[in-house]
């Protein structure tokens, strides 16, 4: 499809450089940044934003950080209007109040970028800090009485005016966080980042000139408009619904809460209808309409073909329409915390849309990943005498199946979609007073089907700094599972415990504990969700599990219908096509549950939580 | 005394020979990938003969053999390494497998529909034992070798060949590793053993296992092949040194690299930019993009300002490999890539090669798919009578077979299937150089293409138009491009020292001691190389980061006895590299110091290309013949230049054709050929 203005090569060029520069921000974070979460684990999300908050590039990131950062870049063109300069950066971590941010660790600078004195982009990048101020480091503290118990909160506030640092305003919020000045080389390894991202778009428009990269900008949001608008024309006309739900908010414990969605396609357009979710909580696992819009954004893209996979911008989001009435779970107000959020309820709102779409096209099936199993661990290192937070993806479990392949093994929570990574071992026992005992795949921890869900894994370290306080604050699934898809299993239950001698003391997600010097922490993570009966795996697939001891022989036997000799690995075929006589036909026992698109929604969702609980009930026993 | 350097790619071996003169002189054999020493001999014999001499009077008069292979890099990518074990720390045997919770890097995060990882040592031939050091060094629980022997024997039960010794923090403290790796070389001597702390002794797990398992895979194939080389080229009378191009564009001896294999990945086109980086300087061109189109792949390597880049970040195929590596990327596209017809009725044209045996179909040695040269020599581009100088006769009847293969099922006749598998050979190429330029955020027509590989100089131009680059440099040694950057290369290694200190707290003695033994081992190591010790030329860096930052940067310091002055102009140094770097510093913040590093290298041997006799515009006096070829879809009548014959400053206009002894050059209508003072063929868009 040639465009009048600009040739395909210019295109191609300009598409591609907008893709790179994100990449090369996050790099620059990644190579100066001090804290963990950052320069190890990824918790960062760059892209680039038009003079109409028009999504430009968003490559790489965490969902919940910015595919919904239109939002904040259009409320902060509108507040300072004409007074946005070059020079000029934007901090704001807030929720509410214009910031339009998942949580409060989250800071996010914004740097507008002019051209021939018109604003022509906004860049921004976004990262996880150290600490953010508030009852507890991290920013999972459960149970706080409302969002200032989370930390400081900034709007939108200009940090750099002109290329001149506000000192007073960075004493006053530095002054406010635990490890001030690694908070500060962190915010000077972000605002780099939106440096370099302007020198190179200032590069890119001296070269190609104004006009020209803004007719390329039209050109790439209309590709990918109306590529978008051809794939939601591929799913069969109808509504389906998908439902998941979170152990429970950390302050009513034990009550699950839940994300319902109803997905309609009509043509090209599709909406995203989360009318029935609960409501809003005391607790801290309220989610503001931008970041629902950015995971159920996320989630929805993911079926599509995956050769658009590059190219998601503006163009992606429009013919989608995310609808999160206010007071709802997905849609909180001020003053509700929202502390675990991002993750919880950020995977269920992804969950929910997956679940509904490959109802839809199950040739595109996505189960459920592995929850995020985090805990926050603050205290003193002895080596050092200073305090110190332990934030990790490590202990996560695996990404899950999707029709045609086995889940990706040891990915972290859905919610990342793999952009964030684990921590090497050697670096983290460098950095804190933890002492590995074990990182390694559980035997028969994930989700069966004839594509199973990556392997679940055993953490063991031992806290070998002071008595301190741990909180489980974006950890789940002890008691809710990722669903699998057409006929996969769930997600198994996840467990934490504490070792304390010989007492072994249970953990439940969402809470706030003391651990003491020499405790251990054992954490053990599910695998993801399976797609497809695990009765229809392949006998030699299930036979090379057996033997690299992701599936035991009598899970093979029980659950997988295959019976492997133990000792050779070899597959007894007369013996597996016995056991298989008509189990290919029913659904596998314990398999998701699979709302029936076509019911009317009265008295759907009461059904759908019995069924759920049915579900917990049976995998408990 | 004469300098060869040997580049043994997937099809050809090439050798080429640096005369006292400074003059060159190339040849070519097909590879023997059953045992590659083969066609090194070949290569040699071929040389011999030309200067007229037996092997063994050639050889003695040979003070370097300069050797690159893509032996590793083909042995991970063609999966034909050795069955491969791991030993590890006890409970953390899977770190390879969950390997940082990494994704295919390549793969965007919004596509899940990809295979999961498949690492090179399934998860039942990895072992853990007991034995555990800690951060700082220290050692909590030696090594059990009654577990390790029973490990051992366990995998060798299950046929491997090859462990990987890998074991928690031993870049801090080796003790462990080295205890298991010398049980294990002790008592099972046929297995090739390695350790990381001996492969990559940096901390992070991941990387260093990762790495590792990469040189236990392909470890036995690459130290067989260079052992059994190394001993046939002394027994066939070289005396002089034999040092091989590491990845990093540095060099190495057999001894080294023998136990070290992984270092060779990428060995080859490791030279390659530097090939690039000579003619530019020569025809003045800064912002350079080196291609290398061979019998078997692609190379491709971006050189923005002329610089060589080099990476930490590479992966190999879906492997990590952390090793410092010239920044040169390969996609399975060559003259010997087979043309195929996918599940979806689609034409497609490799990766897979039919390499040197069978060769194209046209070679007439029993290939009987089509391929890249089939189609070439089809449409007229290479000659049926002189590829590689008559070496080869081609036969056009063969080649028709094989390409009515893949035109039948599409309707078209052979000669259309000819074209189409070019074009898509082309577009498969031009795609590559995309992915390291465009997808990078540089604009690929801003750049001078340099083309080399033997069947470079057929296909450039083509590329060029795909992308609209104006400009291409083809060398006349084009067809030997890689060990043609042998010789631009300087020769030397590198030495480093791990020592962890805060700047305010820098022991000075200690780095000068440092310093002095790496300085003492690098003159004794330039001996063993055989290089003049008085030519060597010392470089220092120390690696340096803001305190709790995760990442070094690399940052020049003076040679000498180092004072306090000499460490203040050292962080300054830093504070303005970091600068440099990501567009802040802060010398607010304390610095620390991690890695103590010296680089010693020979400024390469001085070599000037011959310049050839100048002539007028006209090139009528090198015209050899005309013939028939297909350009755009019409039949042209197209004359043919003898390359023995054209003079510098000689012109013309595609379409033409250049018959060199070693390669084919081909210039399609819209671009015009200009032959410079060196015999460089300079093609520019019209």
């Amino acid at each position: 499809m040639p465009s009048s203005v600009v040739d395909p090569i210019t295109l191609a060029t300009v598409w591609h450089t907008m893709q790179t520069l994100c990449r090369e921000m996050r790099h620059v974070m990644d190579r100066t940044a001090q804290n963990y979460l950052m320069g190890q684990l990824h918790d960062i999300s760059v892209g680039i934003w038009d003079a109409q908050g028009r999504t430009v590039a968003v490559p790489v990131g965490l969902p919940v950080q910015f595919l919904g950062a239109s939002f904040a870049v259009k409320s902060i063109t509108e507040k300072f209007k004409d007074n946005l300069h070059p020079g000029d950066i934007i901090l704001t971590n807030d929720p509410y109040h214009g910031g339009h941010n998942c949580h409060l660790p989250d800071w996010g600078f914004f740097r507008p970028v002019f051209f021939d004195g018109e604003l022509i982009f906004i860049t921004l990048a976004r990262a996880h800090q150290e600490d953010t101020g508030g009852a507890y480091p991290g920013g999972y503290f459960p149970n706080g009485y409302d969002i200032h118990a989370e930390g400081i909160c900034i709007p939108p506030l200009k940090v750099y005016e002109k290329g001149v640092e506000n000192k007073d305003l960075f004493e006053l919020i530095w002054n406010n966080v635990r490890w001030p000045q690694g908070v500060r080389v962190d915010n000077y390894s972000m605002i780099a980042s939106t440096a370099l991202c302007e020198k190179r778009l200032l590069a890119m428009l001296k070269k190609y000139g104004k006009e020209t990269v803004k007719a390329c900008i039209d050109e790439m949001i209309q590709r990918t408009e109306r590529a978008v608008r051809a794939e939601i024309r591929k799913i069969p006309a109808g509504t389906y619904f998908g439902e998941s739900a979170t152990d429970d908010d950390g302050t009513v414990l034990d009550e699950p809460v839940w994300i319902r969605v109803a997905v309609t396609v009509k043509g090209d357009r599709m909406t995203l209808d989360f009318s029935q979710s609960d409501k809003q909580r005391k607790g801290f696992i309220n989610s503001v309409y931008a970041a629902t819009y950015g995971n159920a954004i996320a989630a929805a893209v993911l079926v599509f073909d995956a050769t658009l996979a590059d190219y998601h911008n503006e163009g992606t989001m429009r013919p989608i329409e995310v609808i999160a009435p206010q007071g709802l779970v997905v849609n909180c107000e001020y003053p509700a915390t929202v502390g675990a959020s991002p993750v919880n309820v950020g995977i269920q709102v992804m969950e929910a849309v997956l679940m509904a779409l490959s109802q839809a096209v199950p040739q595109r099936s996505i189960a459920a990943w592995a929850k995020h199993r985090g805990d926050y661990v603050f205290g003193v290192d002895p080596r050092t005498n200073e305090r110190y937070v332990r934030t990790s993806f490590d202990y996560d479990g695996s990404g899950g199946a999707v029709w045609g392949q086995d889940g990706y093994q040891g990915l972290s929570a859905l919610t990342a979609l793999a952009a964030v990574t684990r921590g090497n071992i050697e670096e983290m026992e460098i950095r804190i007073p933890f002492y590995m005992h074990k990182l390694e795949f559980a035997t028969d921890l994930q989700g069966a089907g004839r594509w199973r869900g990556g392997a679940g894994v055993y953490w063991e370290a031992q806290n070998q700094g002071s008595d301190s306080g741990m909180a489980t604050g974006s950890s789940d699934g002890d008691t809710t599972f990722g669903p699998g898809a057409e006929g996969g299993q769930p997600c198994p239950p996840c467990r934490t415990y504490i070792q304390r001698g010989s007492q072994r003391i249970r953990v439940k997600p969402h809470r706030l504990v003391q651990l003491k010097n020499k405790d251990v922490v054992i954490k053990i993570s599910s695998g993801g969700a399976g797609v497809g009966n695990p009765a229809q795996r392949d006998p030699q697939l299930v036979a090379l599990d057996v033997r690299n001891e992701i599936i035991s022989p009598a899970a093979a036997r029980k659950v997988y219908k295959v019976v492997v000799d133990p000792a050779t690995f070899v597959v007894d075929a007369k013996a597996t096509a016995r056991l298989r006589r008509g189990a290919t036909t029913k659904p596998a026992k314990g398999a998701a549950a699979k709302p029936a698109a076509a019911k009317a929604a009265s008295g759907r969702a009461a059904k759908q939580r019995r069924r759920a609980t049915s579900t917990r009930a049976s995998r408990r026993a | 005394m004469k300098r060869i350097a040997i580049d043994v790619g997937g099809t050809f071996t090439d050798c080429l020979v640096l005369d006292a003169s400074g003059a060159l002189s190339a040849f070519k054999s097909p590879t023997t990938p059953q045992d590659p020493t083969q066609g090194v001999r070949q290569a040699l014999e071929q040389a011999a003969q030309h200067f007229e001499q037996p092997l063994s009077t050639f050889l003695k008069d040979v003070d370097l053999l300069m050797h690159g292979t893509t032996l590793a890099t083909n042995t991970l990518i063609n999966k034909a390494g050795a069955k491969t074990g791991m030993i590890t720390t006890k409970n953390f045997r899977d770190l390879v497998e969950i390997r940082r919770g990494i994704k295919d890097p390549r793969v965007s995060m919004y596509n899940l529909f990809i295979p999961p990882y498949e690492p090179l040592v399934p998860r039942y031939l990895r072992l853990g034992v007991t034995e555990r050091t800690l951060w700082n060094g220290e050692v909590l629980k030696t090594v059990s070798p009654t577990e390790v022997r029973e490990a051992a024997e366990k995998l060798r039960q299950e046929g491997v060949q090859s462990i990987a010794v890998c074991f928690l923090h031993s870049y801090a403290n080796p003790q462990n590793e080295e205890a298991a790796a010398n049980l294990l070389r002790g008592s099972f001597a046929d297995l090739y053993v390695c350790a990381s702390h001996d492969i990559l002794p940096v901390w992070g797990e991941y990387e260093r296992f990762s790495t590792t398992l990469v040189d236990a895979y392909v470890g036995p194939v690459v130290s067989q092949y260079l052992r059994k080389l190394e001993r046939e080229l002394k027994r066939s009378g070289l005396k002089g040194a034999m040092l091989m191009i590491l990845a990093n564009g540095l060099t190495q001896t057999v001894e080294h690299c023998a136990k070290r294999a992984v270092f060779l990945i990428g060995s080859g086109p490791a030279a390659q930019p530097s090939a690039g980086t000579f003619l530019g300087s020569l025809t003045k061109q800064r912002d350079l993009l080196t291609m290398d189109m061979g019998g078997t792949s692609f190379d491709v390597c971006l050189l923005p300002g002329g610089e060589i880049p080099t990476t930490t970040e590479m992966w190999q195929e879906d492997h990590r490999v952390a090793i410092k590596i010239v920044d040169v990327r390969s996609i399975g596209a060559g003259g010997g890539s087979i043309a195929w017809i996918d599940s979806l009725g689609l034409l497609r044209v490799g990766p897979q090669s039919a390499g040197a045996e069978p060769g194209p179909a046209c070679y007439n040695r029993g290939g009987t798919q089509p391929t890249v040269t089939d189609a070439d020599l089809l449409l007229g581009y290479v000659p049926a009578d002189f590829f590689l100088g008559g070496s080869i006769p081609l036969d056009a009847g063969a080649a028709t077979k094989a390409v009515k293969s893949v035109a039948g099922p599409h309707k078209m006749s052979v000669d259309e299937a000819a074209e189409a598998i070019f074009t898509t050979v082309n577009m498969n190429m031009a795609n590559q150089i995309t992915e390291v330029s465009t997808k990078r955020g540089y604009d690929v027509r801003d750049f001078t293409l340099v083309a080399g590989g033997g069947a470079g100089a057929v296909h450039a131009a083509f590329i060029a138009e795909q992308l609209g680059i104006e400009k291409i440099i083809v060398p006349s040694t084009a067809a030997l491009f890689s060990a043609f950057g042998m010789f631009s290369m300087d020769l030397g290694r590198d030495f480093a020292r791990s020592f962890v200190s805060r700047a305010l707290r820098l022991d000075l003695r200690r780095v000068n001691s440092l310093y002095a033994q790496m300085e003492k081992e690098a003159r004794a190591n330039i001996r063993s190389m055989k290089i003049p010790v008085q030519d060597v030329v010392l470089n220092r860096t120390a690696e340096m980061r803001y305190v709790r930052q995760f990442h070094q940067v690399e940052v020049e310091m003076p040679n000498g006895k180092l004072g306090a002055a000499d460490l203040e102009l050292i962080l300054n140094n830093f504070h303005k590299r970091h600068d440099e770097l990501f567009t802040f510093s802060m010398p607010w913040r304390e610095v620390e110091f991690l890695t103590f590093r010296l680089k010693a290298v020979a400024p390469r041997a001085p070599f000037k290309l011959s310049k050839i006799k100048p002539g007028k515009a006209d090139a009528k006096a090198a015209l050899k013949s005309k013939r028939p070829c297909r350009f755009h879809g019409r039949q042209l009548d197209t004359p043919i230049y003898d390359s023995d014959r054209l003079l510098a400053n000689n012109t013309f206009k595609g379409p033409a054709i250049i018959e060199e002894p070693t390669t084919t050059v081909v210039i399609p209508p819209g671009f015009a050929c200009a032959i410079d003072a060196y015999k460089n063929y300079i093609l520019t868009r019209r």
